[in-house]
């Protein structure tokens, strides 16, 4: 349940932080957090912008992304084949999940809160009937560290800062410079005339679902040899993923990105200061807070 | 509000009070029918009941989505079983009231954050505070070993009156009966006054409503502090009569349960709450121990029944918002009326039943 940041005892262990030789990697541990944190935030601000619906089962695809890596290390694949399958597998079950239930909630926000909850639900108890309630561990593709000098530098979490990069040039790409793009940017302005120019809003609306649950799935991938898998692993990143987008404000991916920026790093650069618990409840409080005072999100006032 | 009249109306006929009254039978004699262990669970069944009944209130009446019941339950739980067990309180008579108190200050408090203020929150926003809260106090209450940590606080000793000691079992039992029944009494009334209606404005059209010149966030803030209220004595009666609460009572995993029970039982009647709490309940233990279904079925029952509640969920607000009640309810029924009935609708029994009133007075 508590994803204690194992990472975050093994630094403090390190010594302390004005060494530059420790904050070095103390850097690269919060950017290897918030970039997986964008990848979940992403995927969960895209279905919010888009559909206008919450969706309360992605910390459960999060979930499924880490347990598709594990079962098939368990077969004896090396664990970067269940990484590059994990993001397709999510996406079925995401596409799988809008055809059959999510598409119906469309037009009610609530319902759907309600109908993305069950889901998530069955997924996260089918997890843990599968795994027996217990934690496991899978290791990198990438042990060990870059030494540079002095500096040791962590090679899975370089891997994490570089695959999170291309990951959002090639959404960027997508959408700016392709014609799905286009279509994309059209139905979030627009739905109704979007489907008066011809296009088929519920088509693109699945695939974006399919993409947030893609990239929700990615992240789960990549962050396994991190953070140990439990049927439970999914709820904080939820619950942080939708403050998230809140505090980046729903209705633009800028946005979700720069919220994600914000709460990923400081919840994974407060662990280092104070006690990893109250570093949490200081995290959620502030965005919390931030949110009720400006429930528009804090890009909205840029692009006014 | 504008419920048009069906052709059916007019051979009208009050369900509700039928079902309230028939559960109210099978309650009151069970502890001359069950055996120890059915007794126990029949209380559980109550208590459990009035943390349905405090989620139907906030959402079936005044349309706040409360992921957060739990807290309440929980943080008077440990309350009254901290006080229990540190100073050596056992009267029922101060710890359930403090039970009930701390669930409102709690809720009051929760509210403040995400009801009140300049601004209307939107009813995401309310969702989310309230599992963030529920979920950030389940860590705290886990790491604090004050309160017994992962572990929780056990032994906790028997309520009494006096120097009797209500004993689990048939005293306990009808203890929480004749507590949910109050409860359920007072909502019944509530819902069904003036406050009821606008409560039912504010589900059905908010913005209408404030622009009548309700203050629409005290109206919520109320409700959700009484909700708050009924959870904390819930989680109260819960501590003592399992003689033992713990981190897993407080977070979003028993929140769930709430909006599963009221969602599955009905939503909106609070009859279809406690119908909720029994019907799930039953089934989830009665279910795994029938043998006809073969031992594949019941091994799978065994781990996988959250799975099945899931779904089952799903399926409900897919198909069935009205949950079991919609089965025997009309619609006209579980909308339900506000205030008196008008003498002239007792005589023609045709008369759309919300009408609006303020006219008369």
């Amino acid at each position: 349940m508590i994803l204690g940041i194992r990472n975050a005892k093994e630094a403090r262990c390190q010594g302390e932080l004005r060494d530059p030789m420790s904050f070095v990697p103390f850097l690269f541990d919060v950017l290897a957090y918030s970039a997986i944190f964008v990848l979940v935030v992403l995927g969960l601000g895209v279905i919010a912008s888009m559909m206008g619906i919450f969706n309360f089962a992605h910390g459960e695809f999060v979930l499924l992304g880490a347990y598709t890596v594990y079962v098939l290390q368990q077969t004896g694949v090396p664990s970067w084949v269940g990484m590059i399958t994990a993001p397709f597998a999510v996406a079925m079950v995401g596409l799988l999940l809008e055809r059959l239930a999510i598409q119906r909630f469309y037009a009610t926000p609530i319902v759907a809160m309600l109908g993305t909850y069950a889901i998530a639900m069955a997924l996260r108890e089918a997890v843990r009937a599968l795994l027996g309630g217990r934690f496991y561990n899978v290791d990198a593709p990438l042990v060990g560290a870059f030494v540079l000098g002095e500096l040791s530098i962590s090679k899975w979490r370089t891997v994490i800062i570089i695959i999170t990069v291309i990951v959002m040039v090639l959404s960027w790409l997508l959408l700016t410079r392709t014609k799905f793009g286009l279509q994309v940017r059209a139905s979030l302005e627009n739905p109704a005339l979007a489907r008066a120019s011809g296009i088929s809003t519920s088509r693109v609306y699945a695939a974006t679902f399919t993409f947030g649950a893609a990239l929700a799935g990615l992240a789960g991938g990549l962050m396994v040899p991190i953070y140990s898998i439990s049927a439970d692993m999914g709820v904080p990143f939820l619950i942080k993923s939708f403050l998230a987008v809140m505090l980046g404000g729903v209705g633009s991916f800028e946005g979700s990105i720069v919220g994600a920026a914000l709460v990923g790093a400081t919840s994974a650069a407060l662990p280092w200061a104070i006690k990893p618990v109250v570093a949490d409840l200081l995290v959620f409080v502030i965005a919390i807070v931030i949110v009720k005072f400006r429930p528009q999100g804090l890009l909205s006032l840029g692009r006014r | 509000m504008n419920q048009t009249v069906s052709p059916s109306a007019s051979t009208y006929r009050q369900v509700l009070p039928w079902i309230e009254i028939a559960l109210l039978l099978v309650a009151l004699p069970l502890p001359w029918i069950l055996d120890d262990f059915w007794i126990l669970f029949a209380t559980k069944i109550c208590i459990l009941a009035l943390l349905a009944l405090s989620f139907d209130l906030v959402w079936g009446y005044a349309g706040i989505m409360s992921f957060g019941q739990a807290l309440f339950f929980g943080v008077a739980g440990y309350t009254t079983a901290l006080l229990a067990t540190k100073n050596g309180m056992s009267s029922v008579l101060i710890l359930m009231p403090v039970a009930a108190l701390i669930g409102l200050v709690v809720a009051f408090v929760v509210a403040v954050i995400v009801i009140f203020g300049k601004r209307i929150p939107s009813i995401i926003f309310v969702a989310l505070g309230t599992l963030t809260g529920s979920y950030v106090v389940e860590r705290l209450v886990r790491g604090w070993s004050y309160v017994g940590g992962q572990n929780g606080i056990s032994s906790l000793p028997r309520l009494s009156v006096g120097s009797f000691e209500i004993e689990e079992g048939v005293a306990f039992f009808y203890m929480a009966l004749a507590l949910l029944i109050v409860f359920y009494l007072l909502l019944r009334w509530l819902v069904r006054s003036q406050f009821g209606l606008v409560l039912a404005g504010i589900r059905q059209n908010e913005s209408r409503i404030l622009f009548f010149g309700y203050n629409v966030q005290t109206f919520k803030g109320v409700t959700f502090s009484l909700a708050g209220l009924i959870a904390g004595l819930s989680g109260g009666l819960f501590a003592f009569h399992e003689g033992f609460i713990g981190p897993g009572q407080l977070g979003p995993v028993l929140s769930t349960q709430a909006v599963l029970y009221v969602l599955f039982g009905g939503v909106g009647t609070l009859v279809g709450a406690i119908l909720g709490v029994s019907v799930i309940e039953l089934i989830s233990y009665v279910l795994p121990q029938v043998d006809a279904l073969g031992p594949g079925v019941q091994q799978f029952l065994e781990t996988g029944w959250p799975i099945v509640l899931g779904l089952l969920l799903l399926v409900t607000v897919m198909f069935r918002p009205t949950g079991l009640v919609g089965f025997m309810v009309s619609e006209r029924e579980r909308i339900g009326s506000f205030g008196r009935p008008p003498k002239s609708q007792a005589a023609t029994g045709s008369r759309p039943v919300t009408q609006p009133r303020e006219a008369q007075s």
